[in-house]
């Protein structure tokens, strides 16, 4: 597949709780361009991570639009939210969320079980995707006989495998120690610029916000600026 | 699309014990199903599948067992007339009058008391019940002589050849056991058999408690019926099998007590599957949260608990299988609350009680799941991926 561009129009999200609505997202607007490394950042509580659910259709806005490549999300049933979410994002977590009875190479497959496809095709992707986050020998590996850096690169592995427009990244390196989440950023950045992903990444790290090739600050529900990552925008249009 | 079978069987393993603990819970009821369920199976078996569809089996107006009518010679004499009945090598209707008493005899398991029929008859028996297969010999009439049914023999003390077993009303006339009999594994294999009339002269009885009579044609009991119904005799009369199986249905009352019983325990059974898949599902909440961002639907998720709990199911119905089994081949016996004597019949394990349990199981697992399941298709995604 190739990337998908994402549009967000006035998107307000609000929670309730004990009747009382929490307003988290208050008409936000924003355009991330197909094949665009973006990196949220913002204070807890800002909407960062409402706003990755929006775009991965894991929740929907109180109001507003919300586009990712040719699918209008607001709009769409929950059961259809799933369909297109299989097929069209892939997560990546802070803390992995990897199932613990499985072995690497299952963990990557589960997300082709929603696919009618040959065993063998399965296990040809699965094993390119776990080559491509440099896991190939550490497919028979439950999640307990793995590194944290080693988790997160299946679970790399496991968003990529179905080969979506999209990736979403909450906070992927927040469980990490400095090194290993240098690895995992250069990971994401091959990615994005190898494969040509849109990648939406939620983090507080400013060193892992450099990564991107655009910062965008959000406060209090809304936009409130964002910078483009020079030296970034220097190396990719370098290689 | 659903998850793989590995993924369900894995994660029964997370928590071994309170898994093991509902696999015992589910076998304990499997295995208590099973063996109720071979013993009603034998119980009708052994009762229900007596009797010859061409013979009609003839009691007083009024009685409801051979144990409690009353048959006066001057009626008796009537049913030689029955129409359609079959004629015996002597030329005459094959008319079998019996009586049917008791006597008290001790188990050979425990030495406790058994009311044990003790049937008097004519050779005319022979030719009526004719799936009478005789090991020894027969008695001679006119000789205190008896012979046992083989279920009697081998459950109760006393009763085997060369035995001599005290009869009658004050047990004072002693009859030497000559044979021991089959009967295709009715419940004339529980009873002793005399020549009627020496137990007529033991039990000084003047009546006799029933007829047989084998018909030419099972398709003539009905007009044979309604002679011995009718105003000529004024007695009672039904086909031998049709007997045989109200006597059954009268004896399963007990069967479906102690299945009420299993039921009550399949409930708690219910609660501890319940149990089980309300941990599996609050300790999996982020995993389930997960997956349903990968696209897995409710359904999937509904199914794979389902499943988890059907598994545990089969594994209890597999080791309450095991736990029964030492009760197949069992012989025991039970008081007919009809005619007051024991039947005897053997507990048999058949694949289809065990097919029988198995559904059982799965119904308490699946039951058990359902509301768990439905709980966790409807975990909220993102509230349980933020609280990782």
């Amino acid at each position: 597949m190739g990337a998908a561009g994402i549009v967000l129009r006035d998107v307000h999200k609000a929670y309730f709780k004990d009747r009382l609505e929490i307003p988290v997202l208050a008409g936000l607007n924003l355009e991330i361009a197909p094949g665009e490394f973006a990196a949220l950042m913002g204070p807890s509580g800002s909407g960062k991570s409402t706003l990755l659910h929006l775009i991965g259709g894991l929740d929907t806005p109180t109001r507003g639009s919300v586009r990712v490549g040719d699918s209008q999300l607001e709009s769409m049933s929950e059961s259809a939210l799933t369909a297109w979410r299989s097929r069209h994002v892939g997560f990546i977590f802070q803390m992995y969320h990897l199932v613990p009875v499985l072995t690497a190479a299952q963990n990557v497959e589960l997300p082709l079980l929603l696919f009618r496809m040959a065993s063998s095709e399965r296990k040809r992707r699965v094993q390119t995707a776990l080559s491509i986050v440099g896991l190939g020998d550490r497919t028979d590996h439950r999640p307990n006989q793995l590194s944290g850096g080693q988790e997160q690169r299946v679970a790399i592995a496991r968003a990529i495998v179905t080969d979506p427009d999209v990736l979403l990244a909450d906070e992927p390196t927040g469980d990490l120690d400095a090194r290993t989440s240098e690895e995992i950023l250069n990971l994401l950045n091959a990615l994005n610029t190898e494969f040509g992903k849109t990648i939406v990444m939620v983090t507080h790290d400013p060193r892992a916000a450099g990564h991107a090739g655009r910062t965008l600050h959000l406060d209090k529900g809304v936009l409130d600026r964002e910078e483009v990552n020079t030296r970034r925008a220097a190396t990719a249009s370098a290689s | 699309m659903t998850l793989p079978l590995y993924y369900n069987w894995r994660n029964l393993f997370v928590r071994k014990l309170t898994t093991l603990l509902t696999v015992a819970v589910i076998a304990v009821v499997v295995a208590a199903l099973i063996v109720l369920l071979s013993f009603g199976s034998g119980m009708k078996r052994s009762v229900g599948g007596s009797g010859h569809p061409a013979n009609l089996l003839v009691l007083n107006a009024g009685a409801t067992a051979e144990s409690t009518s009353l048959i006066w010679p001057e009626d008796a004499r009537l049913l030689v007339q029955t129409p359609g009945a079959a004629v015996g090598p002597d030329g005459q209707p094959l008319v079998s009058l019996e009586i049917v008493v008791q006597t008290d005899v001790r188990r050979l398991r425990d030495g406790s008391s058994a009311n044990v029929a003790v049937r008097g008859v004519d050779d005319a028996a022979l030719a009526v019940h004719d799936q009478v297969r005789i090991h020894g010999r027969i008695f001679r009439q006119g000789a205190r002589e008896a012979m046992v049914g083989r279920a009697a023999q081998s459950l109760y003390r006393g009763l085997n050849i060369g035995d001599r077993i005290a009869l009658g009303r004050s047990r004072s006339h002693e009859y030497e056991i000559v044979g021991v009999f089959e009967a295709a594994g009715s419940a004339f294999e529980s009873e002793i058999w005399a020549p009627r009339t020496m137990i007529a002269d033991s039990y000084q009885r003047r009546f006799d408690s029933s007829a047989v009579i084998r018909l030419l044609d099972p398709g003539r009991i009905d007009e044979a019926a309604a002679y011995v119904n009718g105003p000529a005799v004024r007695l009672k009369a039904a086909s031998e099998p049709e007997y045989y199986s109200q006597l059954s249905d009268q004896s399963q009352q007990v069967v479906y007590l102690v299945l009420g019983l299993v039921i009550i325990m399949a409930a708690g059974a219910v609660f501890a599957v319940a149990n089980t898949m309300y941990a599996a599902v609050d300790g999996r909440r982020r995993e389930i949260a997960m997956l349903r961002t990968l696209g897995f639907s409710r359904v999937a998720i509904v199914a794979a608990f389902l499943i988890e709990a059907a598994m545990i199911a089969t594994m209890a119905c597999g080791l309450g299988i095991a736990a029964s089994l030492p009760f197949s081949g069992m012989r025991r016996d039970f008081l007919s609350p009809v005619t007051h004597s024991v039947t005897g019949f053997e507990i048999v394990i058949t694949p289809g009680i065990c097919l029988a349990a198995l559904v059982a199981a799965i119904l308490v697992g699946i039951v058990g799941a359902a509301a768990p399941a439905a709980r966790a298709a409807r975990t909220p995604i993102v509230r349980a991926l933020r609280r990782g």
